[in-house]
């Protein structure tokens, strides 16, 4: 075949999809539908938005134990953290700069965790990584000029590397400095009865520093008196604390200064997208109709004497039924999130959360994601169909994969229910997520790489058999 | 010529019960139907033990549901055998001959019923039995011992042996419910693609309705999760419905399909 | 029950379509019925009607004086075979009739019988996805005389089979009616009924067109036709056409002349000396026939090439 044949193809492919009326009446339908369960999903005004969670709820958490004294002026704290407590992978503990002891004030800090190595974090949620292997034992040290600050790590105390560099902007002249314990809340899945439980529960961090040392660059005013005061905002009061003894500081904290992560949130975006989900079942039995419907009759080989690059045909197949698919599932993802957007729009959210609109890129990520979703499985469903060759069995082959690691069956425990996401089809789900909570068990688009992948080895497949077997 | 003296339903249930058997697909989707089930029991068993509950003692699990737990994946196996049994007769244009051999239409669907119900029900007894003897191999290894509360399955204990049945005459019921859909719709893949929807999708709309008081109603009503009601053995009345009552809510969708499916059969042409 | 199929004022549309309009005819016992029209003319339609597959808008079809769906065991009664492809592939030949046999409580003997009639006992256990469509059609034919009925439907039962298997299916059907048996055979090809029927009825876009014996139709057909055979044909053209009548030109010397009585034709062509070698009566065939029969009511008319 000439090359600009394959043009043609396609044009005979398309053709023969859209004078089925049957079939272009699903797609038109299934856009319908899933507007219609958007409907479902926004007709009541009962729309909760957080469970149990407070909204005054800041976009940040400032909740450590802090051992501080003012600095006034250009200054370093140096201090070596000798031991932590792995109370949580992303346990902190270190040395902080903060404006004042308010929380939501502005602060830089150089920090070892028990399982991210050093890290230097400021404004709720910049970070940069210092060594991997940095754990306690280590040394740490702030240094700041100015409204800049910056952190360093050390194996010895003498050799220094600069972990990373801040500029704070308008630091008044006396800040606090000193040493600060953090640990995370942890999302904790109790089973009983049955039922996966799942709760934040505060997890006690502690820390050991010895050599602790504020010192002041030359020409700076005089410093305090140089007691160390606790301040704590641990989410726990008896989770905070420190004593001394011999320069050796034993500082406990519990919570974390970074930004809020609320884990039990709806995400809202993508359960306006369900109904797609659903609608995506009809784009499996038309993938597989496609070409099944050619075997059924031998119209097989009508196209294969037309056209005998084999592979080709079920390329041009591929391209027209994941255009049809792509269309359709757009429209239905668009129409749905439309639907849903008056609900979406006067549901109480806490801030920080995204404005959900057309405009918001990780909307529309999620919206032509569920489009690009649609067209693979769409093709996902033709390659299974050719290799099956029969329809009663392609189908559920596909929907299965897709539908069951979606639902809470059996009462699997979530760490098995996250590997089935990740494994399976129903990964490309994914792509519709726009918020991380609890049970997000892969990125978007590396889910929606999965659903990829499958389809592009099962495509794979198809036409090598397709190529082999008789028509 | 004289036909052999025997009861017209008779004919009727042999002949579509040879229709059945000799099909190339039956014995493998009839290993499908326990060899899913099995494999998702066991699956299910496997990833649960008592370490994940607050102690070992205080897990409150209902080994038995737990243990039956793979019928659904295994009832996808039953769908496609529902939809076959009236879907290929129309795929194949074999409806004629079939009712030109047998023209009252009540009796032809009538004896597809009865096939199918019967290789449901192997398929459901055979799955079943393999499931319960699943979890007693596994149950122990995972922490569910006696020491801890967690008496082997049995089949003498009434509570089991009741959930056990029951999943068998949900197996049965989820193969009407595909025939009848098969019947109304002509064909097999929107009725598969229809069924399984149905099954599978309802619980994940169901999670998108926010007022509780509907939630919870769909959660009754809904055909998978009300016909598993039947598979607790505790907490009873703390279920959204109580386990006949839930087959019975399956058997209602089953029913409503096999009515549509006879009054479209009847009226339409072949 | 007496062996008798009776269409009555049958109307079967089809959305827009009129498939069968106000359609009535008889089959009756001892002589095999043709059922022709060209494609489209509603054949298959009539044929479910009878079957009770499709309910008529208005009308009766009547098998021994009853509907179909009234019979219990209606294999006995009547035998039909619509379509050889409505198998299931993966089903063997022999367990395709052995549901069959079993609905309507036949022996399974019975089987056996009819494979070996048909020829098929060699294939009876191959699945019928591997059988070829004159094997698929043998298929049918077994399904269709497994009840020893009385009365037999078959549409386009010649489709596919070599001339070996066209020279035994009308041997069968003959030896069928002869048997005092109602057999009506449904076809779009006129030639293949030409010595099997005996009794035709014509039908063009759901129309009756005409209901009669074989003979008569031939007869009528044939009726003004005279063939002659002269040397000087081409004056002979002329002079005959100059008289009125309508001649075309046969092979060699022939001449078809309809319009004018044998007499007058060869009273003229004595008048100008034309020697008349041979004059015979045309016997139009039935293809002929049946093509001025139905031409007006052809549905689908294929576009004759031009000769260049």
């Amino acid at each position: 075949m000439r090359r600009d044949g394959f043009g043609r193809l396609v044009l005979a492919e398309w053709t023969k999809l859209r004078t089925v009326p049957r079939w272009m009446t699903v797609l038109a339908g299934l856009v319908g539908v899933t507007a219609l369960f958007a409907l479902i999903d926004t007709s009541d005004q009962g729309g909760d938005v957080s469970e149990g969670e407070s909204l005054q709820d800041a976009d940040f958490t400032d909740d450590f134990h802090f051992v501080h004294q003012p600095l006034t002026g250009d200054g370093n704290i140096v201090a070596r953290v000798v031991s932590q407590e792995n109370s949580h992978e992303w346990a902190k503990a270190g040395l902080i700069v903060k404006e004042r002891l308010e929380p939501g004030a502005p602060y830089a800090a150089v920090l070892v965790t028990p399982e991210h190595g050093v890290r230097m974090q400021w404004d709720f949620g910049e970070d940069v990584a210092g060594s991997e292997n940095g754990e306690a034992p280590r040394w740490l040290r702030l240094t700041r000029s100015g409204d800049v600050v910056t952190g360093y790590e050390s194996a010895d105390g003498t050799d220094w590397q600069e972990v990373g560099e801040v500029d704070l902007e308008d630091l008044p002249s006396t800040v606090e400095v000193g040493l600060f314990v953090a640990s995370p809340l942890a999302v904790e899945i109790e089973r009983q009865y049955g039922n996966n439980s799942l709760s934040e529960i505060p997890t006690p961090g502690e820390a050991m520093f010895d050599n602790v040392r504020v010192a002041l660059d030359r020409g700076s005013p005089a410093p305090g008196d140089g007691e160390w005061n606790d301040y704590d905002t641990s989410v726990e009061p008896d989770l905070g604390g420190s004593t001394e003894s011999d320069g050796v500081f034993t500082v406990r904290g519990s919570g974390d200064i970074a930004e809020n992560v609320r884990p039990f949130d709806d995400d809202l975006v993508e359960r306006s997208l369900t109904g797609a989900g659903v609608g995506m079942l009809a784009v499996v039995a038309l993938g597989a109709l496609f070409i099944t419907a050619e075997f059924k009759r031998g119209m097989i080989r009508t196209t294969f004497a037309a056209c005998p690059g084999r592979g080709r045909v079920l390329a041009a197949k591929a391209i027209v039924l994941g255009g049809a698919a792509f269309s359709a599932g757009l429209a239905a993802a668009v129409a749905s999130f439309l639907v849903s957007m008056r609900t979406l729009r006067t549901a109480e959210r806490a801030p920080g959360t995204p404005e959900l609109s057309l405009a918001n890129p990780t909307v529309l990520r999620a919206l032509v994601g569920t489009a690009v979703l649609f067209a693979l499985v769409a093709v996902f469903s033709l390659a299974v169909a050719t290799i099956v060759r029969h329809t009663a069995v392609a189908i559920p082959l596909v929907i299965l994969p897709l539908l069951i690691p979606s639902i809470e069956s059996g009462g699997l425990p979530l760490s098995v229910a996250n590997w089935l996401v990740r494994l399976t089809p129903a990964a490309g789900l994914a792509v519709q997520q726009t918020i991380t909570r609890y049970d997000t068990a892969i990125a978007p688009l590396v889910g929606l790489g999965v659903m990829a992948a499958y389809a592009a080895v099962a495509l794979g497949v198809a036409t090598l058999l397709l190529r082999r077997r008789d028509a | 010529m004289t036909p052999l003296p025997a009861g017209r339903l008779r004919r009727a249930v042999q002949a579509e019960w040879t229709k059945l058997r000799t099909v190339p697909s039956l014995p493998w989707l009839l290993a499908a139907a326990v060899g899913l089930t099995v494999l998702g029991s066991a699956g299910s068993l496997a990833s649960v033990d008592t370490s994940q509950c607050p102690t070992p003692s205080e897990c409150f699990e209902d080994t038995t549901k737990l243990s039956l737990s793979g019928v659904w994946l295994g009832q996808a196996a039953v769908v496609v055998l529902g939809v076959l049994a009236m879907g290929s007769e129309y795929g194949t244009g074999t409806i004629g001959p079939t009712l030109a051999a047998t023209p009252s239409r009540r009796l032809v669907l009538l004896a597809k019923a009865v096939a199918v119900t019967a290789v449901a029900l192997v398929a459901g007894v055979v799955g079943v039995l393999g499931s319960l003897a699943a979890g007693r191999a596994i149950l122990p290894g995972n922490g569910f011992t006696s020491a801890n509360g967690y008496e082997p399955l049995s089949l003498a204990d009434g509570p089991t042996l009741r959930a056990a049945g029951g999943t068998v005459l949900y197996l049965v019921l989820v193969g009407l419910l595909s025939l009848g859909v098969a019947t109304a719709v002509r064909g097999t893949a929107g009725a598969i693609t229809g069924v399984l929807a149905l099954l599978y999708a309802f619980p994940i709309v169901a999670q998108l309705v926010s007022d509780p008081r509907w939630q919870h109603r769909l959660e009754r009503y809904g055909p998978m999760e009300a016909g598993l009601s039947v598979q607790h053995t505790m907490r009873l009345d703390e279920l959204s419905i109580a386990p006949w009552p839930g087959l019975g809510v399956l058997a209602t969708y089953a029913g409503f399909a096999l009515v549509s499916g006879l009054t479209l059969f009847l009226l339409r042409d072949a | 029950m007496d062996a008798t199929i009776e269409v009555r004022g049958v109307r079967k549309r089809y959305g827009r379509t009129t498939a069968v309009d106000d359609l009535s005819f008889t089959v009756r016992a001892g002589q095999v019925t043709g059922f022709v029209g060209p494609n489209g003319a509603g054949k298959s339609t009539t044929l479910r009607v009878i079957l009770g597959l499709d309910a008529p808008d208005e009308g009766t079809a009547l098998v021994g004086g009853r509907p179909y769906r009234t019979l219990r065991t209606p294999l006995l009664h009547v035998g039909a075979l619509l379509d050889a492809n409505a198998v299931h592939p993966g089903r063997r030949a022999r367990d395709h009739l052995l549901w069959m046999a079993q609905s309507n409580g036949l022996p399974s003997g019975r089987i056996d019988e009819v494979l070996e009639l048909v020829g098929l006992t060699s294939a009876a256990r191959r699945r019928a996805g591997g059988l070829s469509l004159g094997m698929l059609q043998r298929l049918g034919i077994a399904g269709a005389v497994l009840g020893d009925a009385p009365m037999l439907l078959f549409d386009e039962p010649v489709n596919g089979l070599d001339p070996d298997g066209i020279r035994w299916i009308r041997g069968f059907l003959r030896s069928m009616a002869a048997e005092g048996r109602a057999v009506l055979v449904s076809s779009h090809l006129m030639s293949e009924l030409e010595d099997t029927a005996d009794h035709l009825v014509v039908i063009g876009r759901g129309r009756l067109i005409a209901d009669t014996s074989v003979r008569d139709l031939v007869a009528s057909a044939s009726k003004d036709q005279i063939q002659v055979r002269t040397p000087g044909r081409s004056e002979a053209m002329t002079l005959l056409a100059n008289a009125g009548a309508t001649v075309t030109a046969g092979d060699r010397e022939t001449l078809t002349v309809s319009g004018l009585p044998a007499e007058r034709v060869v009273a003229l062509l004595g008048e100008r000396g034309l020697p008349v070698l041979e004059v015979t009566q045309h016997r139009a065939s039935l293809e002929e026939a049946y093509m001025e029969l139905t031409r007006d009511a052809l549905e689908y008319e294929a576009v004759a090439l031009e000769e260049s």
